[in-house]
């Protein structure tokens, strides 16, 4: 019994079952009067009729869902489960209200852009001004949009598999298919009334076959999402400003006129700024507050039983050898260097890796009794003294922790070094399918204590409940740890959270404990300080993976390794205070051309 | 919506389609959906026009329907507690059975723990949003639009002789929005006497304050009706066109100030681009600038448009 108002409707006449009459000399009454003909039609026919109940139970549901105001913000009083924050809750509001359903959304990156537009859409969903939807993303992140969209706000969203998915109301595409036949007509065809595009800075360039589509597409309201908005040439913006609202910066030659020095210089930066709080909103980063709660890191020093220690001295041994014999081809050694470091994991890791180089060497080769040496001493190996100290802080903590390991020989040991000791842990890697990443999260969440996970990157695995880490080992890769840290402290994370590293003394894992935590304060750097120093460090000789394997097989003896990594130590200091000073001689990646400070709020939430 | 207004809403429904409730707390339900409900709810178009076809008897589904989230789940875990501290209590009898059922799971194959539980009871969390309880809101709205009743008799009439005289209304519920880029709602409820063609607001309100039945009662004449069914039909209208005529539309006037100023602004962009473009170019530029006006009028033109929510014939005592 509601309208289908498409621009076509909004202009056309209108059909007999709505009578129209003038109410005001810009607006019409329209009247539906299919209600009338139905009734008339049962009272011919003598039924059937309703019952009673239902009829009051349909009247209340109406009253309860009635939009009472032009202003208010409906959509948050249907979502009990989940608390936006103010700043995202405000920016919805914005859109809403202020620019009329079409904006960019450019806040930057972790601020929830996604939310904002999940708020916008559930507005209009739930005022009934949106009903067909499509929303275009990068096709990695389709399934992570259509989880968010059903699971925090109640929006039945579909992912654009087949043909026919194009007929649901809101659909979750990517906008390679989307642009391509038999896809494209359809698409095409639609009157949307709401667009997201996420991503949109791929969009800039009005040349490509993505802009030329997006222009295409008929929309009424229109979100586009990035973070950044205008990087390298002052026409991007034009460009992406255009798709949403053609003018807004005068035409193409205005706007050069009046807005550009030079492809990367703007020039009456208080007019721009004042355009494009029409159009755009960009909330960032603060430089204080505490939203992130604290991390306490704590590094546990182990000695190695004697075992251990004898099986590790005699793979350092094997590898260096290895090294001396190739004369120092550094590509095929950091698989070499990888024993060194499963050795520090578990014998059941470097068991594994050892038997596969067996197999690879030729039948005659001198290295095999060498490598079956080594698995010998792997047989006298009886405990772990890193599993066991595992064992004594998750008793300690007495509460959900997460265990990551690099290795998957060490993950199985693990997982069955917990269940022999009657504890509950379940695995997590990457090679498990959605279904059962799902499942695995919510035994973690609802009833085991422990989860022993080889993967941090990935979508999807938001363990906000769950505030006790451990290193079981650490990846060579910075990257990796933030990775890790970055799933358990996030937004939504209630508790301070605990990190703790096992680090065997006398390894290389001490060298790199020391170097990620004192020389780079891994642990406690803010979001994205770590990308400009990694970007930096790796401008001059490879990745840092690379540098730790070449010293340490390069090194002599410990007090040459020592002095290396010192070195490298220090080099890696200096970055991160230029970066933290921001004492940069020269920018190293190209910041926002124009300045957008004024387009919305700081938000506090660093740790 | 409160946790108790849900709480009551899915109550009444449940009463009304004849489902059966076999457990319920002030925070839920546990119920077997009548075949009526479980059409509506259910989603399971394929297994009704199966049992439709081979007239089957339906097997209809059991849910858990939690009213109030929170406290359900903490009287749930009340209980297990107290299950855990029983159970520690008699660990020798546990053991026991613990030990029976093993032994009958490896003889039967997998057993449940109780053979009179039913299969499979999935939980839906109710709430003001949710989307079961908006597929409650519609099945409600399905099975509640056109409505035949009769006023009860307040007192049985001594006289068996002597007949109560009660007029026909057509009473409708109204929805009226008001639309731009941004909506408002409000609702309208009207009563017209098919005798007299008088028209009443908060007709809903009244007919609250009647017991209502599909029944004829005894006794009672029904008046001619004065006025035809189109009549009374136009008669609702001019009263709420009466009305909204009366209203404040300072929200359409802005409306369509900014649908003017978009418009402008549009042209600004499209007008010179049409002018210096190329003989092959210029028609695909002027439906795009076509598009774009259609689309601005389509977000901004202010409109307002009134449909029903639900309606009947409702037969009441006396002659108005």
């Amino acid at each position: 019994m509601t309208f289908q108002t498409t621009p076509q409707a909004a202009s056309a006449e209108v059909g007999q079952a709505i009578t129209s009459r003038k109410l005001h000399p810009l607006v019409d009454l329209q009247c539906d009067r299919t209600w009338f003909e139905e009734l008339q039609n049962r009272q011919t026919r003598g039924g059937p009729w309703d019952d009673w109940t239902l009829y009051q139970l349909a009247m209340e549901a109406e009253q309860a869902k009635r939009i009472e105001s032009f202003e208010q913000l409906l959509c948050l009083r249907s979502l009990p489960s989940f608390e936006p924050m103010p700043h995202q809750i405000s920016t919805a509001r914005k859109v809403v209200h202020e620019m009329g359903g079409r904006a960019i959304l450019a806040d930057e990156v972790g601020l929830g852009k996604t939310i904002e537009a999940g708020l916008v859409l559930k507005e209009y969903i739930v005022r009934g001004l949106a009903r067909r939807v499509l929303i275009l993303v990068p096709a990695s992140l389709v399934l992570q949009w259509v989880r968010e969209l059903n699971q925090k706000f109640g929006i039945s969203a579909v992912a654009q598999k087949k043909a026919h998915t194009w007929g649901y109301d809101v659909v979750v595409a990517s906008i390679d298919t989307a642009k391509r036949e038999p896809h494209r007509e359809l698409v095409l065809n639609t009157d949307y009334d709401l667009i997201i595009i996420d991503e949109a800075h791929k969009l800039k360039n009005k040349k490509t076959t993505n802009y030329q589509f997006a222009n295409l597409l008929r929309k009424k309201y229109c979100l586009l999402l990035t973070a950044t908005p205008i990087q390298n040439d002052m026409d991007e913006l034009f460009n992406l400003i255009t798709l949403l609202k053609p003018g807004q910066l005068g035409g193409l030659s205005d706007f050069a006129a009046n807005f550009v020095v030079d492809k990367r210089v703007p020039k009456n930066e208080d007019q721009l700024q004042e355009a494009l709080s029409g159009v755009m909103i960009r909330n960032r980063r603060g430089d204080g507050g505490i939203h992130f709660t604290k991390r306490f890191v704590k590094n546990i020093p182990l000695t190695l039983s004697e075992d251990e220690k004898a099986l590790y001295d005699s793979v350092t041994g094997f590898v260096k050898e290895r090294y001396e014999e190739s004369g120092g081809d550094l590509t095929s050694m950091l698989s070499l260097v990888t024993l060194q470091r499963e050795v520090c994991s578990s014998r059941d890791a470097v068991f594994l890796t050892l038997v596969n180089l067996f197999k690879k060497t030729a039948e005659d080769s001198p290295m095999r009794p060498r490598i079956w040496e080594l698995v010998e001493k792997i047989k006298n190996i009886k405990a772990n003294t890193k599993a066991e100290k595992a064992m004594e802080l998750v008793k300690e903590m007495n509460d959900k922790v997460i265990i990551f390991t690099e290795y998957r020989a060490t993950q199985e040991y693990l997982l069955q070094f917990f269940r022999a000791q009657n504890m509950i842990a379940v695995p997590y890697r990457g090679g498990m399918n959605r279904g059962k990443k799902d499942w695995m999260m919510d035994l973690f969440r609802g009833r085991a204590q422990i989860l022993i996970a080889t993967e941090a990157g990935g979508e999807g695995i938001n363990l906000q409940f769950c505030h006790h880490m451990i290193n079981f080992d650490l990846p060579w890769n910075p990257m990796r740890v933030e990775q890790r840290i970055g799933r358990v402290h996030r937004l939504g994370q209630t508790e301070d959270v605990k990190i703790y590293n096992l680090c065997t003394v006398g390894t290389i894992e001490e060298h790199i404990v020391n170097l990620l935590h004192e020389k780079i304060n891994l642990f406690e750097l803010v979001i994205g300080e770590l990308d400009h120093i990694l970007e930096r460090f790796e401008k001059g000789d490879g990745s840092l993976e690379q540098r730790l394997a070449k010293v340490l097989l390069e090194s002599g003896n410990d007090i040459d390794l020592k002095q290396k990594m010192n070195h490298l130590g220090s080099s890696l200091s200096r970055i991160r205070e230029e970066v933290i000073t921001g004492d940069q001689p020269q920018p190293a990646s190209p910041d926002l051309i124009v300045n957008l400070d004024s387009l919305g709020q700081t938000v506090e939430v660093q740790p | 919506m409160n946790e108790k207004q849900v709480h009551k809403f899915v109550n009444r429904y449940l009463e009304a389609t004849e489902c059966s409730i076999l457990e319920k707390s002030p925070n839920h339900f546990t119920v077997k959906l009548s075949p009526h409900a479980d059409r509506e709810l259910t989603n399971r178009p394929y297994y009704w026009s199966f049992v439709d076809r081979v007239n089957a008897e339906p097997e209809t589904m059991t849910f858990l329907f939690v009213t109030d989230k929170n406290k359900y789940d903490a009287a749930e875990e009340a209980k297990i507690n107290d299950a855990a501290i029983k159970s520690a209590q008699a660990p020798a009898e546990n053991a026991q059975e613990a030990a029976a059922n093993a032994a009958l799971g490896r003889s039967l194959g997998f057993v449940h723990g109780n053979l009179a539980a039913p299969a499979r009871v999935p939980r839906e969390d109710l709430f003001f949003g949710a989307r079961k309880l908006d597929m409650l809101f519609d099945a409600a709205k399905a099975k509640g639009s056109y409505v035949y009743l009769f006023q009860e008799p307040d007192k049985r009439s001594t006289n068996p002789f002597s007949s109560t005289p009660y007029t026909a209304w057509l009473g409708v519920n109204m929805r009226v929005e008001f639309a731009c880029d941004r909506k408002r709602e409000e609702i309208h409820c009207f009563g017209v006497s098919l005798a007299t063609g008088q028209c009443v607001e908060l007709f809903y309100d009244r007919l609250l304050t009647h017991k209502l039945t599909p029944r004829l009662p005894a006794n009672i004449h029904i008046t001619k009706n004065g006025i035809s069914y189109n009549k009374a039909l136009s008669i609702v209208e001019q009263t709420l066109e009466r009305k909204l005529r009366a209203y404040d539309y300072s929200w359409a006037e802005s409306a369509s100030a900014r649908l003017e100023e978009e418009l402008e602004r549009i042209s600004g962009y499209y007008e010179p681009l049409v002018e210096h473009a190329l003989a092959d170019n210029k028609p695909a530029i002027q439906e795009q600038f076509a598009q774009r006006q259609s689309e601005i009028r389509w977000q901004y033109e202010p409109r307002v448009t009134a449909s029903a929510i639900n309606c009947g014939i409702f037969h009441l005592e006396g002659i108005d």
